[in-house]
């Protein structure tokens, strides 16, 4: 009897125990075995690691080198088909045979999802992760900068190698939390055949020239819808994102907040003046209102003979290149021209960020040792840095790696025009501006509505964005 | 095994009758033990942390600050705070846009494929259910692109007509509209069989008494068929009111800015996920569920006492 019983409460209690590990989840159980050994290494990091910074660079380890297993997150473009494809992954490999890489490849979303919790958890964290530039200030600010580890000592030696306007997001109270990976310059790509049809000038240089400003830019978007019926670029009002708007702010050194004092100046005359601007293309009804990354906008990029009305230009970051070459409009190969973004005002800045990404380390990291040495290896040095451009197309942030031949190669997707070398001349033009702040969500969120509620006629510009202004005033309080 | 056929029912016994009952039936405790112990982790916890965070500020790292009142001063006065409000309101125009039509829809097909007189009623009834079982992220991508400004599927088949086609995802009512398809699509079958269980229960004679005695069929339907059904389309409207203003992934997978232009398909689960998970401000966001999860329970209350009482009468 008593034994029936004991078996009875014995087999309830296993039950019990396995449904409830089930539920944790797998990857909670595995955890304890592989972290406790190297949970004792943050401790011992801090003393160590400022020695090596402090004599010599960070890149030869005086001491023994880094070993056991890092997990990386970031997504498939980036881990797999950059590091991996470009054979920086065997390299890094073959310099630090004990150091074991796991890919965990995941939409960016995900990460910006999962990074916050994991910090908070102080469980389940990677050692490395990928962030884009847009949401690195949320994550170097989460609780004073207690969230990722402090790399000052380490980026030392990249401070002045690296495009400067990079720091800007990655800095709080004078301390640095990153290692930049690629930088977004932003151009202005053409369709050459579409300008000669309009009577434009298709030579990038003449394009660049005449089309100075956005005022410049205005004429000759009219000039392309008389004469060829082909919409300018896409721009659309009801689900607009706000991310050409971004792009022009971002131009002029313009923001949602002011850098230096952090005072919010999503509604400031500046701002205002942007997007009626950007309202005057409208009322002209000289851009598409195709969404982009959907459907209709690629095949309005990808449509090949003028009379299918393509788009003709669109203003944006150089990696849209890659996207361009490699899926969304391969049939349009020879008919691009690249030629420098319009100054808002003349003589003014021509050159603008979009995207753009970095590396972190978190500050509870289970290998924080072996994950610099991986950051550093893939993003400090400059062989990585062009070996992974030259599969990606991404420019690295790494201004040394700028002088390489590579940077120098006609590029046939643009009938022949040697344009990295516009991407690095314009990348180290870049001006810091107030965007990419540790709200950029919230921010983005407001700001998009403002610009929706004016493109659909509701209110003025400067009503919609003095809304957009009052709500982030008080969501900051 | 002696595990007791009789159920708990605390209301029966004294206090220390309870812990008895407790007591008798602890094998069936510890039977379901996995399901209160979970809940008590999953649910209990959070529910009595965020009663704690209502009254504090907190980014999820770092000291928990008390902050009193503030966070529903936020909510009272104007700025970000209406942005909250304006996803209640959503929720209920986006109640009065498809419930009626799904609860009656759902109850017509329920009494046609109850009458023996369909054929395949069993293939009808799958058929209608089978959007429920269906993943509402891949049904809002798939709507998406159906319901597409240019080149989408119901714009050219407008269009093959000669009728202009609608801004389905690029307007702010059409958009609401959009989303009412979507989810009359995905939750109509599952109103469905909640109807069909219902009217089950209802004895045929009835109506056959009601038809012999000169009724036509559709008096019969909204004489006898609806009044006896009240307590399962009530319980059926709760659950669609309670889903309304909990809609996530379809408004998430919906349109291309979660929430829609205007943000006129933010609903508040989707806001305070916002303000919890992307803002990081959790003592906002739970004074946020705190007011909707008791505006729900009013809701229902209120459905509740309107019905019943017809009820009774």
């Amino acid at each position: 009897m008593y034994v029936k019983r004991f078996s009875l409460v014995a087999l309830s209690l296993l039950v019990i125990f396995t449904m409830l590990l089930s539920a944790c989840g797998g990857g909670t159980v595995e955890e304890p075995a592989a972290e406790e050994p190297a949970a004792e290494e943050p401790a011992a990091e801090e003393p160590a690691a400022e020695e090596p910074a402090a004599e010599e660079p960070a890149a030869e380890e005086p001491m023994e080198k880094p070993s056991g297993k890092i997990v990386v997150w970031g997504w498939q473009s980036a881990l797999v088909d950059t590091i991996e494809a470009s054979g920086v992954l065997a390299d890094f490999q073959a310099e630090y045979p004990d150091i074991e890489v796991e890919f965990v490849v995941t939409d960016p979303n995900d990460v910006y999802t999962n990074l916050p919790l994991a910090i908070t958890a102080g469980e389940g964290l990677p050692d490395v992760a990928l962030v884009e530039n847009s949401h690195l200030a949320q994550f170097v600010h989460m609780g004073g900068g207690a969230g990722l580890s402090d790399l000052t000592e380490k980026v030392a030696p990249y401070i002045d190698s690296m495009n400067d306007y990079k720091w800007t997001d990655c800095t709080l109270d004078g301390k640095y939390y990153c290692l930049p990976w690629d930088s977004g310059p932003v151009v202005m790509y053409y369709r050459r055949d579409v300008f000669e049809a309009a009577g434009l000038p298709t030579d990038p240089d003449e394009v660049s020239a005449q089309i100075a400003t956005w005022d410049d830019y205005f004429e000759a978007c009219q000039t392309i819808v008389a004469e060829t019926g082909a919409y300018c670029f896409a721009h659309n009002k009801a689900n607009n994102f706000g991310r050409l708007y971004e792009i022009v702010l971002w131009e002029q050194g313009l923001g949602y907040y002011d850098l230096e004092t952090g005072e919010i100046t999503v509604a400031s005359p500046g701002n205002v003046a942007t997007l009626e601007m950007l309202g005057k293309f409208w009322e002209a009804d000289l851009t598409s209102d195709n969404l982009a990354w959907t459907d209709p906008w690629y095949q309005e990029l990808g449509t090949v003979e003028i009379a299918d009305k393509p788009i003709a230009t669109i203003v944006e970051a150089a990696w849209m290149e890659v996207f361009m070459k490699s899926w969304i409009a391969p049939g349009t190969a020879g008919l691009w021209g690249v030629a420098e973004m319009p100054s808002v005002k003349a003589g003014g800045a021509r050159a603008s960020n979009d995207g753009g990404s970095v590396f972190v380390i978190p500050a509870q990291a289970p290998n924080p040792e072996a994950a610099w040495a991986f950051v550093e290896f893939c993003l400090g040095r400059e062989e990585s840095q062009l070996k992974m451009f030259e599969v990606s197309g991404f420019i690295p942030s790494l201004e040394t790696t700028y002088d390489d031949d590579l940077f120098d190669a006609p590029n046939d997707f643009f009938a022949g025009q040697n344009t990295f070398r516009i991407y690095a001349d314009v990348v180290q033009r870049i001006p810091s501006a107030g965007i990419y702040g540790p709200n950029y969500d919230m921010m983005n969120g407001s700001v998009l509505n403002a610009i929706q509620r004016y493109a659909a006629g509701e209110v003025s510009a400067e009503e919609a964005l003095q809304g957009a202004a009052t709500e982030i005033q008080s969501n900051l309080e | 095994m002696s595990i007791p056929t009789e159920t708990v029912t605390p209301s029966t016994k004294a206090k220390n009758g309870l812990w008895k009952q407790i007591v008798k039936n602890r094998w069936a405790y510890t039977f379901i033990s996995p399901f209160y112990i979970l809940w008590l982790i999953f649910g209990l916890g959070p529910f009595l942390f965020s009663l704690y965070l209502i009254f504090a500020k907190w980014g999820g790292l770092g000291p928990i600050e008390f902050v009193g009142l503030k966070n529903f001063e936020y909510l009272f006065k104007p700025g970000g705070g209406e942005v909250f409000w304006k996803s209640i309101g959503n929720g209920i125009i986006l109640f009065f846009m498809y419930v009626p039509i799904m609860t009656f829809l759902a109850i017509v097909l329920a009494v046609i494929l109850n009458s023996r007189r369909v054929r395949g009623f069993r293939f009808f009834r799958t058929l209608i259910f089978a959007p429920y079982v269906t993943s509402m992220i891949a049904a809002g991508f798939t709507f998406r692109l159906i319901l597409e400004q240019d080149g989408g599927l119901f714009n050219i088949i407008l269009n093959s007509f000669g009728l202009p086609g609608i801004p389905w995802l690029e307007h702010e009512w059409w958009v609401r509209v959009s989303l009412c398809l979507l989810v009359i699509w995905g939750w109509l079958g599952y109103n469905m069989v909640l109807m069909l269980s219902g009217l089950q229960t209802i004895p045929r004679e009835l109506t056959e008494a009601a038809q012999i005695d000169g009724a036509s069929p559709v008096q019969a339907f909204f004489l006898i068929t609806i009044p006896l059904l009240r307590p399962v389309i009530l319980f059926s409207v709760i659950l669609s009111t309670m889903g309304t203003f909990a809609l996530f992934n379809e408004v998430y997978t919906l349109t291309a800015t979660p929430g829609g232009p205007l943000r006129a398909n933010l609903t508040p689960f989707l806001h305070i996920y916002n303000t919890a998970f992307q803002d990081f401000r959790y003592g906002r966001a739970s004074a946020m569920s705190y007011i909707y999860a008791i505006l729900i329970f009013a809701l229902s209350l209120l459905q509740l006492r309107y019905f019943g009482r017809q009820e009774e009468e």
